[in-house]
Protein backbone atom coordinates (compact mmCIF):
# COMPACT_ATOMS: atom_id res chain seq x y z
CA UNK A 1 0.00 0.00 0.00
CA UNK A 2 2.98 1.91 0.76
CA UNK A 3 4.44 1.96 -2.99
CA UNK A 4 1.23 2.49 -4.40
CA UNK A 5 0.93 5.97 -2.51
CA UNK A 6 4.38 7.18 -3.61
CA UNK A 7 3.57 6.48 -7.48
CA UNK A 8 0.03 6.79 -7.88
CA UNK A 9 -1.18 9.70 -8.18
CA UNK A 10 1.31 11.20 -9.68
CA UNK A 11 3.62 14.07 -8.32
CA UNK A 12 1.22 16.86 -9.74
CA UNK A 13 -1.94 15.55 -9.11
CA UNK A 14 -0.78 14.86 -5.17
CA UNK A 15 0.02 18.69 -5.31
CA UNK A 16 -3.04 19.57 -6.77
CA UNK A 17 -5.17 17.35 -4.36
CA UNK A 18 -3.31 18.96 -1.39
CA UNK A 19 -4.13 22.38 -2.55
CA UNK A 20 -7.72 21.63 -2.05
CA UNK A 21 -7.45 19.84 0.90
CA UNK A 22 -5.70 23.03 2.48
CA UNK A 23 -8.30 25.28 0.87
CA UNK A 24 -11.00 23.55 2.39
CA UNK A 25 -9.29 23.36 5.23
CA UNK A 26 -11.48 21.62 8.39
CA UNK A 27 -14.70 22.54 7.34
CA UNK A 28 -16.90 20.00 8.10
CA UNK A 29 -18.68 18.19 5.02
CA UNK A 30 -15.34 19.30 3.24
CA UNK A 31 -14.61 15.96 1.96
CA UNK A 32 -17.93 16.57 -0.56
CA UNK A 33 -15.85 19.62 -2.01
CA UNK A 34 -12.41 18.04 -1.92
CA UNK A 35 -14.27 14.92 -4.26
CA UNK A 36 -16.21 17.08 -6.66
CA UNK A 37 -12.75 19.77 -7.48
CA UNK A 38 -10.44 15.96 -7.57
CA UNK A 39 -12.69 14.60 -9.72
CA UNK A 40 -13.61 17.68 -12.24
CA UNK A 41 -9.69 17.95 -12.32
CA UNK A 42 -9.29 14.59 -13.49
CA UNK A 43 -9.14 14.56 -17.51
CA UNK A 44 -10.87 11.36 -17.22
CA UNK A 45 -13.86 12.68 -15.06
CA UNK A 46 -13.57 9.98 -12.36
CA UNK A 47 -11.75 9.52 -8.72
CA UNK A 48 -9.41 6.49 -9.02
CA UNK A 49 -9.22 3.81 -6.27
CA UNK A 50 -5.37 5.62 -5.06
CA UNK A 51 -7.16 8.80 -5.64
CA UNK A 52 -9.45 7.53 -3.03
CA UNK A 53 -6.80 6.23 -0.75
CA UNK A 54 -4.00 9.39 -0.91
CA UNK A 55 -7.19 11.32 0.36
CA UNK A 56 -8.10 9.85 3.11
CA UNK A 57 -4.63 9.09 4.14
CA UNK A 58 -4.09 13.38 3.44
CA UNK A 59 -7.71 14.50 5.52
CA UNK A 60 -7.23 11.52 7.87
CA UNK A 61 -10.63 10.66 7.11
CA UNK A 62 -11.51 6.95 7.33
CA UNK A 63 -11.39 5.04 3.89
CA UNK A 64 -14.72 3.40 4.28
CA UNK A 65 -16.09 7.06 4.96
CA UNK A 66 -14.15 8.09 1.31
CA UNK A 67 -15.53 5.49 -0.03
CA UNK A 68 -19.06 5.56 1.17
CA UNK A 69 -19.45 9.27 0.02
CA UNK A 70 -18.32 8.29 -3.46
CA UNK A 71 -20.37 5.68 -4.23
CA UNK A 72 -23.52 7.46 -2.39
CA UNK A 73 -23.62 10.22 -4.61
CA UNK A 74 -24.36 9.49 -8.18
CA UNK A 75 -22.22 12.38 -8.94
CA UNK A 76 -19.17 10.66 -8.60
CA UNK A 77 -17.45 8.30 -10.99
CA UNK A 78 -15.42 5.39 -10.29
CA UNK A 79 -14.70 4.35 -13.91
CA UNK A 80 -13.25 6.62 -16.36
CA UNK A 81 -15.74 8.20 -18.31
CA UNK A 82 -16.06 8.70 -22.13
CA UNK A 83 -15.28 12.40 -24.17
CA UNK A 84 -18.85 13.01 -24.33
CA UNK A 85 -21.58 12.04 -21.63
CA UNK A 86 -25.01 11.33 -22.60
CA UNK A 87 -27.35 11.76 -20.00
CA UNK A 88 -31.00 10.00 -20.43
CA UNK A 89 -33.76 10.79 -18.11
CA UNK A 90 -35.55 8.22 -16.58
CA UNK A 91 -38.05 9.88 -14.47
CA UNK A 92 -41.97 9.44 -15.11
CA UNK A 93 -42.71 11.71 -17.18
CA UNK A 94 -39.77 10.89 -19.52
CA UNK A 95 -40.39 7.21 -18.80
CA UNK A 96 -44.43 8.09 -20.42
CA UNK A 97 -42.96 10.30 -23.65
CA UNK A 98 -40.58 7.08 -24.24
CA UNK A 99 -37.23 7.76 -23.04
CA UNK A 100 -37.11 3.52 -22.76
CA UNK A 101 -37.05 3.60 -26.25
CA UNK A 102 -34.41 6.74 -26.49
CA UNK A 103 -32.00 4.73 -24.09
CA UNK A 104 -32.23 1.38 -26.48
CA UNK A 105 -31.79 3.73 -29.40
CA UNK A 106 -28.61 5.04 -27.90
CA UNK A 107 -27.47 1.22 -26.65
CA UNK A 108 -27.63 0.07 -29.98
CA UNK A 109 -25.99 3.03 -31.93
CA UNK A 110 -22.87 2.67 -29.34
CA UNK A 111 -23.01 -1.03 -29.41
CA UNK A 112 -23.90 -1.90 -25.93
CA UNK A 113 -26.62 -4.30 -26.96
CA UNK A 114 -29.94 -4.33 -25.82
CA UNK A 115 -30.41 -4.38 -22.17
CA UNK A 116 -31.86 -7.94 -21.26
CA UNK A 117 -28.46 -9.13 -22.97
CA UNK A 118 -26.21 -7.16 -20.81
CA UNK A 119 -26.25 -6.65 -16.88
CA UNK A 120 -28.84 -7.83 -14.63
CA UNK A 121 -29.63 -3.74 -13.15
CA UNK A 122 -31.62 -3.11 -16.11
CA UNK A 123 -34.14 -0.46 -14.31
CA UNK A 124 -31.60 1.30 -11.60
CA UNK A 125 -30.94 4.72 -11.31
CA UNK A 126 -27.48 4.39 -12.36
CA UNK A 127 -26.90 3.05 -15.28
CA UNK A 128 -23.35 4.20 -16.10
CA UNK A 129 -22.13 2.21 -19.71
CA UNK A 130 -18.72 3.73 -21.54
CA UNK A 131 -17.90 2.26 -25.07
CA UNK A 132 -14.90 0.46 -25.41
CA UNK A 133 -12.67 3.25 -27.96
CA UNK A 134 -13.58 5.72 -24.30
CA UNK A 135 -15.80 8.36 -26.63
CA UNK A 136 -19.31 7.81 -25.06
CA UNK A 137 -20.55 7.82 -21.66
CA UNK A 138 -24.52 6.37 -21.49
CA UNK A 139 -25.80 7.51 -17.91
CA UNK A 140 -29.60 7.68 -16.82
CA UNK A 141 -30.69 10.13 -14.27
CA UNK A 142 -33.40 10.17 -12.18
CA UNK A 143 -35.39 13.46 -13.15
CA UNK A 144 -33.73 16.36 -14.49
CA UNK A 145 -36.58 18.68 -13.41
CA UNK A 146 -37.65 19.52 -16.50
CA UNK A 147 -40.45 17.05 -17.22
CA UNK A 148 -42.11 19.98 -19.21
CA UNK A 149 -39.70 18.81 -21.92
CA UNK A 150 -40.08 15.67 -21.77
CA UNK A 151 -38.46 13.43 -22.97
CA UNK A 152 -35.39 15.16 -22.33
CA UNK A 153 -31.52 14.19 -22.79
CA UNK A 154 -29.14 15.38 -21.48
CA UNK A 155 -25.91 16.00 -24.18
CA UNK A 156 -22.35 16.96 -22.42
CA UNK A 157 -24.23 18.94 -20.36
CA UNK A 158 -26.43 20.42 -22.29
CA UNK A 159 -30.44 19.56 -21.77
CA UNK A 160 -31.87 18.70 -25.11
CA UNK A 161 -35.96 18.79 -25.02
CA UNK A 162 -38.89 16.75 -27.12
CA UNK A 163 -36.04 14.52 -28.05
CA UNK A 164 -36.99 11.55 -30.24
CA UNK A 165 -35.07 8.29 -31.52
CA UNK A 166 -34.20 10.22 -35.08
CA UNK A 167 -32.82 13.41 -33.69
CA UNK A 168 -31.04 11.37 -30.82
CA UNK A 169 -29.31 9.34 -33.59
CA UNK A 170 -28.35 12.39 -35.53
CA UNK A 171 -26.86 13.57 -32.24
CA UNK A 172 -24.58 10.78 -31.61
CA UNK A 173 -23.42 10.75 -35.30
CA UNK A 174 -22.84 14.08 -35.43
CA UNK A 175 -20.57 13.84 -32.33
CA UNK A 176 -19.48 10.92 -33.30
CA UNK A 177 -17.89 12.53 -36.48
CA UNK A 178 -16.65 15.87 -34.33
CA UNK A 179 -14.21 13.69 -32.01
CA UNK A 180 -12.80 11.51 -34.93
CA UNK B 1 -29.00 17.05 37.17
CA UNK B 2 -31.77 16.86 34.46
CA UNK B 3 -35.30 17.89 35.33
CA UNK B 4 -36.81 14.83 36.32
CA UNK B 5 -40.71 14.65 34.76
CA UNK B 6 -43.11 12.05 34.42
CA UNK B 7 -44.71 10.75 31.68
CA UNK B 8 -47.28 7.74 31.07
CA UNK B 9 -46.06 3.95 29.17
CA UNK B 10 -49.02 1.94 28.79
CA UNK B 11 -51.01 4.12 31.37
CA UNK B 12 -48.35 3.58 34.06
CA UNK B 13 -47.07 6.73 35.27
CA UNK B 14 -43.53 6.57 35.55
CA UNK B 15 -40.49 8.99 36.32
CA UNK B 16 -37.77 10.41 33.48
CA UNK B 17 -34.94 12.44 32.96
CA UNK B 18 -35.30 15.33 31.16
CA UNK B 19 -33.15 14.22 27.77
CA UNK B 20 -33.47 10.90 28.26
CA UNK B 21 -35.46 8.89 25.13
CA UNK B 22 -38.50 7.54 25.51
CA UNK B 23 -36.62 3.74 25.20
CA UNK B 24 -34.05 4.58 28.16
CA UNK B 25 -37.37 5.54 29.56
CA UNK B 26 -39.21 2.38 29.22
CA UNK B 27 -36.59 0.45 29.86
CA UNK B 28 -35.52 2.24 33.25
CA UNK B 29 -39.18 1.36 34.42
CA UNK B 30 -39.04 -2.07 33.35
CA UNK B 31 -41.02 -1.77 29.91
CA UNK B 32 -40.41 -3.55 26.93
CA UNK B 33 -39.89 -2.35 23.46
CA UNK B 34 -38.69 -4.47 20.75
CA UNK B 35 -35.21 -2.92 19.11
CA UNK B 36 -33.06 -4.28 16.45
CA UNK B 37 -30.59 -1.85 14.83
CA UNK B 38 -30.35 0.22 18.78
CA UNK B 39 -27.74 -1.22 20.83
CA UNK B 40 -26.72 0.16 24.30
CA UNK B 41 -24.39 2.49 24.38
CA UNK B 42 -23.73 3.00 20.38
CA UNK B 43 -25.36 6.26 19.00
CA UNK B 44 -29.11 5.82 18.09
CA UNK B 45 -29.96 6.11 13.82
CA UNK B 46 -33.82 4.64 14.55
CA UNK B 47 -33.15 2.67 10.96
CA UNK B 48 -35.18 -0.66 12.10
CA UNK B 49 -38.14 1.16 12.94
CA UNK B 50 -38.74 -1.95 15.19
CA UNK B 51 -39.23 0.49 18.05
CA UNK B 52 -41.52 2.67 16.98
CA UNK B 53 -44.47 3.56 19.45
CA UNK B 54 -47.59 5.58 19.90
CA UNK B 55 -47.35 8.90 21.16
CA UNK B 56 -51.07 10.51 22.51
CA UNK B 57 -51.73 13.59 20.31
CA UNK B 58 -49.89 12.15 16.97
CA UNK B 59 -51.19 10.01 14.02
CA UNK B 60 -47.43 8.98 13.54
CA UNK B 61 -45.18 6.45 15.21
CA UNK B 62 -42.40 7.78 16.46
CA UNK B 63 -39.32 5.72 16.87
CA UNK B 64 -38.57 5.50 21.02
CA UNK B 65 -35.16 4.59 20.64
CA UNK B 66 -34.57 8.79 18.96
CA UNK B 67 -37.70 10.32 20.40
CA UNK B 68 -37.24 12.62 23.50
CA UNK B 69 -39.32 12.05 26.46
CA UNK B 70 -41.72 15.22 26.84
CA UNK B 71 -43.51 15.68 30.28
CA UNK B 72 -47.06 14.89 30.46
CA UNK B 73 -46.34 12.66 26.93
CA UNK B 74 -48.56 9.64 26.79
CA UNK B 75 -46.62 6.25 25.46
CA UNK B 76 -48.02 3.10 24.08
CA UNK B 77 -45.75 0.02 23.43
CA UNK B 78 -48.28 -2.44 22.47
CA UNK B 79 -50.70 -2.16 19.97
CA UNK B 80 -52.45 -4.40 16.78
CA UNK B 81 -51.59 -1.46 14.64
CA UNK B 82 -47.45 -1.45 16.10
CA UNK B 83 -47.87 -5.15 16.07
CA UNK B 84 -48.89 -4.91 12.55
CA UNK B 85 -46.40 -2.94 11.60
CA UNK B 86 -43.51 -3.85 13.21
CA UNK B 87 -44.37 -7.31 11.38
CA UNK B 88 -44.08 -5.07 7.76
CA UNK B 89 -40.82 -3.89 8.80
CA UNK B 90 -39.44 -7.44 9.66
CA UNK B 91 -41.28 -8.83 6.84
CA UNK B 92 -39.54 -6.51 4.42
CA UNK B 93 -36.01 -7.14 5.91
CA UNK B 94 -36.54 -10.76 6.06
CA UNK B 95 -37.46 -10.29 2.01
CA UNK B 96 -34.20 -8.12 1.23
CA UNK B 97 -31.53 -10.59 1.41
CA UNK B 98 -31.57 -14.51 1.73
CA UNK B 99 -31.86 -15.36 5.24
CA UNK B 100 -32.15 -19.06 5.76
CA UNK B 101 -31.98 -19.92 9.13
CA UNK B 102 -31.57 -23.14 9.18
CA UNK B 103 -28.34 -23.14 7.88
CA UNK B 104 -27.32 -20.03 9.87
CA UNK B 105 -24.45 -20.57 12.44
CA UNK B 106 -26.87 -17.91 14.65
CA UNK B 107 -30.27 -20.12 14.04
CA UNK B 108 -31.73 -19.82 18.07
CA UNK B 109 -29.61 -16.62 19.08
CA UNK B 110 -30.55 -14.75 16.19
CA UNK B 111 -31.93 -11.20 16.92
CA UNK B 112 -33.74 -11.24 13.81
CA UNK B 113 -35.10 -14.46 14.31
CA UNK B 114 -36.42 -13.99 17.76
CA UNK B 115 -38.28 -10.84 16.93
CA UNK B 116 -40.01 -12.39 13.80
CA UNK B 117 -40.89 -15.53 16.42
CA UNK B 118 -42.41 -13.11 19.11
CA UNK B 119 -44.33 -11.48 16.32
CA UNK B 120 -45.99 -14.43 15.34
CA UNK B 121 -44.23 -14.40 11.55
CA UNK B 122 -44.44 -17.36 10.09
CA UNK B 123 -44.29 -16.86 6.75
CA UNK B 124 -43.85 -13.99 4.42
CA UNK B 125 -46.31 -12.23 1.99
CA UNK B 126 -44.17 -10.50 -0.24
CA UNK B 127 -41.94 -12.46 -2.92
CA UNK B 128 -38.21 -12.73 -2.12
CA UNK B 129 -35.42 -10.60 -3.58
CA UNK B 130 -32.97 -13.86 -3.72
CA UNK B 131 -30.05 -10.66 -4.42
CA UNK B 132 -26.95 -13.07 -5.56
CA UNK B 133 -24.72 -11.62 -2.98
CA UNK B 134 -20.62 -12.58 -2.14
CA UNK B 135 -19.82 -13.81 1.29
CA UNK B 136 -16.21 -12.19 2.29
CA UNK B 137 -14.05 -15.16 3.79
CA UNK B 138 -10.74 -13.35 3.68
CA UNK B 139 -10.23 -12.13 7.52
CA UNK B 140 -8.73 -15.29 9.39
CA UNK B 141 -11.06 -14.98 12.25
CA UNK B 142 -14.15 -13.88 10.75
CA UNK B 143 -16.89 -13.75 8.35
CA UNK B 144 -18.91 -11.52 6.56
CA UNK B 145 -21.81 -12.86 5.18
CA UNK B 146 -23.86 -10.51 3.17
CA UNK B 147 -26.76 -13.00 2.89
CA UNK B 148 -27.48 -12.13 6.49
CA UNK B 149 -26.99 -8.61 6.63
CA UNK B 150 -29.78 -6.01 7.54
CA UNK B 151 -27.85 -3.14 7.25
CA UNK B 152 -28.61 -2.24 10.69
CA UNK B 153 -24.62 -0.20 11.05
CA UNK B 154 -24.29 -1.72 14.85
CA UNK B 155 -21.17 -2.60 13.19
CA UNK B 156 -20.74 0.19 11.58
CA UNK B 157 -21.08 2.48 14.75
CA UNK B 158 -19.44 0.43 17.16
CA UNK B 159 -16.37 0.14 14.98
CA UNK B 160 -16.18 3.98 14.72
CA UNK B 161 -17.58 5.00 18.14
CA UNK B 162 -15.88 2.13 20.68
CA UNK B 163 -13.50 0.61 18.77
CA UNK B 164 -12.13 4.44 16.91
CA UNK B 165 -11.17 2.16 13.98
CA UNK B 166 -14.16 2.87 11.12
CA UNK B 167 -13.83 -0.43 9.24
CA UNK B 168 -17.03 -0.59 8.26
CA UNK B 169 -19.16 1.70 6.08
CA UNK B 170 -22.79 1.68 3.57
CA UNK B 171 -21.75 1.92 0.61
CA UNK B 172 -24.72 2.70 -2.88
CA UNK B 173 -27.63 3.18 -1.83
CA UNK B 174 -31.35 2.34 -1.85
CA UNK B 175 -31.15 -1.63 -2.14
CA UNK B 176 -27.59 -1.95 -3.80
CA UNK B 177 -26.67 -0.99 -0.17
CA UNK B 178 -23.89 -3.13 0.95
CA UNK B 179 -22.00 -3.14 3.90
CA UNK B 180 -17.80 -2.46 3.03
CA UNK B 181 -14.87 -2.53 4.92
CA UNK B 182 -12.08 -0.19 4.35
CA UNK B 183 -12.17 1.16 0.44
CA UNK B 184 -14.40 -2.12 -0.46
CA UNK B 185 -11.60 -4.40 0.10
CA UNK B 186 -11.71 -7.92 1.34
CA UNK B 187 -11.82 -7.47 4.91
CA UNK B 188 -8.73 -9.47 5.56
CA UNK B 189 -6.77 -6.79 3.53
CA UNK B 190 -7.97 -3.48 5.64
CA UNK B 191 -5.14 -2.93 7.60
CA UNK B 192 -7.13 -0.72 9.98
CA UNK B 193 -8.89 -3.30 11.45
CA UNK B 194 -8.00 -4.35 14.92
CA UNK B 195 -9.19 -8.10 14.65
CA UNK B 196 -11.15 -6.93 17.95
CA UNK B 197 -14.45 -8.80 17.32
CA UNK B 198 -16.48 -5.98 18.50
CA UNK B 199 -19.04 -5.63 14.76
CA UNK B 200 -19.14 -9.76 15.57
CA UNK B 201 -20.33 -9.31 18.69
CA UNK B 202 -22.77 -6.57 18.57
CA UNK B 203 -24.41 -8.19 14.75
CA UNK B 204 -27.51 -9.08 15.97
CA UNK B 205 -27.93 -11.60 13.33
CA UNK B 206 -25.06 -14.55 11.24
CA UNK B 207 -23.75 -11.98 9.11
CA UNK B 208 -20.79 -11.37 11.03
CA UNK B 209 -19.63 -14.32 12.92
CA UNK B 210 -16.81 -16.23 14.17
CA UNK B 211 -15.04 -18.63 11.83
CA UNK B 212 -15.37 -22.15 13.00
CA UNK B 213 -18.51 -22.76 14.50
CA UNK B 214 -21.52 -24.80 12.95
CA UNK B 215 -25.22 -24.39 12.45
CA UNK B 216 -26.84 -22.99 15.89
CA UNK B 217 -23.31 -22.57 17.65
CA UNK B 218 -22.44 -18.86 17.02
CA UNK B 219 -23.73 -17.34 20.34
CA UNK B 220 -22.77 -13.62 20.49
CA UNK B 221 -21.38 -12.49 23.32
CA UNK B 222 -21.92 -8.48 23.68
CA UNK B 223 -22.59 -7.78 27.10
CA UNK B 224 -19.50 -6.11 27.74
CA UNK B 225 -19.85 -3.72 25.15
CA UNK B 226 -22.38 -1.48 26.29
CA UNK B 227 -20.07 -0.94 29.12
CA UNK B 228 -16.96 -0.21 27.31
CA UNK B 229 -19.27 2.11 25.07
CA UNK B 230 -20.52 3.99 28.25
CA UNK B 231 -16.26 4.36 29.62
CA UNK B 232 -16.10 5.89 25.98
CA UNK B 233 -18.30 8.50 26.50
CA UNK B 234 -21.30 6.62 24.74
CA UNK B 235 -24.99 7.52 25.44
Amino acid sequence: MQTTLQENPDASERAFINQVIASQSDRPGALLGILEAVQEHHPRKYLPMETLRYIAARTGIPPSIVYSVATFYALFNLQPQGENTICVCRGTACHTRGSRNLLETLRLELGFGREDESDEATDSDKLVLTTEDQRFTVRTVACFGQCALAPVVEINHKICSHVNEHTLQRQVRELERESK
Amino acid sequence: MPQTISIRIDGELVSALQGQTILEAAKQAGKYIPTLCYFEGLSAVGACRLCIVEVAGTDKLLPACTTPVQDGMSVTTTSPKLTQYRRIALELLFVERNHVCAVCVSNGHCELQNLATSLGITNMRHWYNYPNLPVDLSHKRFVLDHNRCILCTRCVRVCAEVEGAHVWEITERGISSRLTSGLNQPWGQVTDCTNCGKCVQVCPTGALAEKGWAVEEMVKQNDNISGLAHRKGGQ
